[in-house]
């Protein structure tokens, strides 16, 4: 047995002996208040047992593993329904940014350690109502303040901001030069005077993202991790952190085996819809499409593994599975018929059908909409030009609204 | 197995494509679709001399003794540049049939030829739409064949031939010289594929495997070719991929490059996903075989290559316009053959079929 395929044996043994304590059934019926807490004493107990920040120096608390260890454990993770979803922005960015460029060393090491922990949660404030896919034409400002600076704006579809007790946050210093140019990187306290957190309800009737609104809010020049006008460098080092996390060919819907299942249990013309030619092609198709990023994802492993740079192909992930789960889960719903209508909201979305359905869309949007990584595929990958970008090289101030 | 490429592995690509793109080219594929009968001689020239028709044959049947998935990389670079001739497959078809079935006698007799390329074999399992008949048009009875296979890739110039065979109700593997076989070629979209229905009337035959063993051989048969077909068909996806994105950036209308438009940079990045779906899943096939789920992997490959080099036949044409369409510029070329391989080893249909019944008595 491998180094890797003991520490994989070791935590599945770990996380099979938390499961009823933590997992699925441990949450079923919890308030959404509960089920934080729960995920808070979750979080706590893989930090005592060396689970949390694998990855990261043991100088902040970390194991200082590889990155292989840690895709390896949230792949054996995610079997188990665990409230780890809490943390996942917070550990996933945030923290990590700030490990990397905040200034006060003594303070970050305490924050890191209270976020692996799971005492405090962090939220990344970028998107804005005037852009999301448009990073860089955010307009939330911050403007000089006595010694710090004062912002005033709103940013939205921030994830947990509503328990959150810090943030990152990018905003514009400089509007009289071109858009990426203006930027800077802060952090700020989320109980800070003038920060408005509202949730927001989205369609599938969830509602973890919000709208955050900033009314002269205060902050001193320490809360800094940028240059000034330095700030989308250290954005876009953000979104690059985790280029091959866990991923999930499911597309974060409910796995293909479901779908087998249900067409064996159901009538199409007074016979099994498995022997249903339509029905047998989707599930072909599927599976196919599948099984290609499976092996996509277990190669980029291999390669880690061997000191190599995965290929960009990785990014295929998203963009496929989550489009193809949006076309299954509606035909999982025509499977069923009118017995189909009976929604449960709180139904997770890796198991029932109408749940993975009405949430698809979002996982279309968040997180790099499919035509933004199109778009990156094709230039970054394929060298091929530019969309035509009208505001490029004019000063923020001067592009028409 | 890993898949992971190796060095070796790694350098026999490289050095496949490097032949291949020096030695064949597109003008001299364009006149063999009005020919019946011929093939690009110096394609079969070439595979044999690099040693790619003993690549995947054991050593002691004269071949190299490596496997799939180094003859997978030849099968990719070959689709790269449109392969001229269909031997790397049947061929090996025919000689896996021999190897895994075959008598010492077969072998000694058959392997060695096969092994060096003087030989060419072929497989005719198919009738029509149905690439694994039930009940063959062809019958096998005191080992002689009757009927006539229809549509044999390779059939025009093969030596040797492995039938599915309808033996008194139950289905018979048989091997057939075609020495005094009659050919009659089928004049078809892609003619170098040099597809001929064999009539046997009475052709003496050797059962390599009758029932459910024939049955089960024919389909794993079909599975290593199919694998070999699927990088085939991931090579010419992504050489159309790179033709389109190539075209893009250089073709201009509204005064900049065509590849600015959404339009057709987002379809040109549909094919990106589509061709390294189609590789990872021949990857993972390649690696696969022995193993429980080989015909499962065999089939996504088969899938998605299938999906992979229709795909990108139909947009690097669209992309094109009026050019692509034109018979110089021989994008027609990778459509006929996109065609052609994706019904040679069963079509999509029947790989879809396949996988489901698996899929279908695993689930619970």
């Amino acid at each position: 047995m491998s180094d890797l395929e003991a520490y994989r044996a070791k935590a599945a043994a770990w996380l099979a002996s938390m499961a009823p304590v933590f997992g699925r059934d441990a949450r079923k019926g919890l308030s959404e208040a509960d089920d934080l807490a729960l995920g808070r004493r979750y979080q706590k107990a893989k930090f005592d047992a060396g689970y949390a920040g694998i990855n990261w120096p043991v100088e902040y608390g970390g194991q200082g593993l590889g990155h292989l260890e840690k895709v390896t454990f949230d792949a054996e993770e995610m079997k188990h329904g665990f409230p780890s979803f809490y943390f996942g922005i917070s550990l996933g960015m945030p923290v990590p940014v700030l490990m990397q460029f905040g200034s006060d060393r003594d303070f970050v090491k305490e924050r890191v350690l209270k976020a692996l922990k799971g005492e405090e949660i962090w939220c990344q404030l970028f998107s804005e109502p005037s852009g999301g896919s448009d990073l860089a034409g955010l307009r939330t400002k911050a403007e000089p303040d006595g010694n710090g600076w004062k912002i005033n704006g709103q940013k939205v579809w921030t994830s947990w901001a509503h328990y959150s007790d810090y943030g990152v946050i990018v905003v514009r210093t400089d509007p009289t030069v071109p858009k990426h140019k203006g930027l800077t990187y802060f952090w700020v306290d989320m109980k800070a005077p003038g920060v408005t957190v509202r949730p927001i309800k989205l369609a599938g009737g969830d509602s973890h993202v919000n709208e955050v609104f900033f009314d002269d809010v205060k902050i001193t020049d320490d809360h800094r991790m940028s240059p000034v006008g330095g700030g989308f460098a250290v954005a876009i080092a953000t979104l690059m952190i985790e280029r091959y996390v866990a991923t999930d060919s499911a597309g974060f819907g409910p796995h293909l085996d479901l779908f087998v299942d249900l067409a064996k249990s159901v009538q199409l013309n007074g016979r099994p819809a498995i022997e249903d030619g339509r029905i047998r092609q989707q599930i072909a198709r599927n599976y196919a499409m599948r099984s290609g990023l499976d092996s996509i994802n277990v190669r980029a492993r291999l390669m880690m593994q061997a000191g190599m740079m995965p290929g960009p192909e990785g990014s295929l992930n998203k963009l496929v599975a989550v489009r193809s789960r949006q076309k299954l889960s509606e035909l999982a719903l025509d499977l069923q018929g009118s017995d189909g209508f009976l929604f449960d909201e709180h139904a997770s979305q890796k198991e029932d059908w109408a749940s993975s359905w009405i949430n698809a869309p979002t996982g279309r949007i968040a997180g790099g909409s499919d035509e933004t990584l199109l778009n990156t595929i094709a230039e970054k990958v394929l060298g091929l030009p530019q969309d035509h970008r009208p505001d490029k090289g004019i000063p923020f101030n001067q592009i028409p609204a | 197995m890993t898949i992971l490429y190796d060095e070796g592995q790694q350098a026999i690509a490289t050095e496949s494509r490097r032949v291949l793109e020096a030695r064949v080219s597109k003008d001299a594929l364009l006149p063999l679709l009005e020919t019946v009968g011929e093939y690009h001689r110096p394609f079969w020239d070439t595979a044999k001399e690099q040693g790619w028709t003993a690549l995947a044959l054991p050593e002691a049947d004269g071949g190299l003794g490596l496997g799939l998935i180094e003859l997978g990389l030849i099968a990719h670079q070959a689709g790269r540049g449109i392969s001229g001739a269909p031997f790397l497959t049947s061929s090996f078809g025919a000689a896996k049939a021999i190897e895994l079935f075959g008598s010492d006698a077969q072998k000694a007799r058959w392997l060695p030829g096969l092994a060096s390329g003087e030989t060419i074999g072929a497989i005719a399992f198919a009738a029509g739409p149905d690439a694994l008949p039930r009940q063959p048009d062809v019958t096998f009875a005191g080992d002689r064949l009757e009927g006539t296979a229809r549509s044999v890739s390779a059939g025009l110039a093969a030596d040797v031939a492995v039938v599915l065979a309808n033996g008194s109700d139950i289905p018979v593997l048989a091997l057939v010289d075609l020495a005094g076989v009659q050919r009659s070629a089928v004049a078809s979209f892609d003619n170098s594929r040099l597809i001929a229905d064999l009539s046997f009337s009475g052709a003496p035959a050797e059962k390599l495997a009758a029932g459910g063993a024939a049955r089960n051989g024919a389909l794993h048969i079909l599975a290593l070719q199919a694998v070999v077909t699927a990088h085939e068909q991931t090579g010419g996806a992504e050489a159309l991929m790179e033709i389109a994105r190539d075209y893009a950036l250089t073709r201009k209308a509204f005064g900049q490059p065509i590849g600015a438009f959404q339009s057709v940079k987002h379809r040109i990045a549909e094919l990106y996903g589509l061709v390294e779906l189609a590789r990872a899943n021949c990857i993972h096939a390649a690696a696969r075989e022995g193993a429980a789920d080989f015909i499962k992997a065999a089939a996504a490959a088969r899938l998605s290559a299938t999906d992979a080099y229709d795909t990108a036949a139909r947009d690097c044409i669209q992309i094109h316009g009026g050019i692509g369409v034109t018979w110089e510029i021989g994008l027609h070329l990778h459509m006929r053959r996109a065609r052609s391989l994706a019904i040679e080893q069963g079509s999509s249909l029947f790989w879809e079929d396949i996988l489901v019944d698996r899929l279908a008595g695993e689930a619970a």
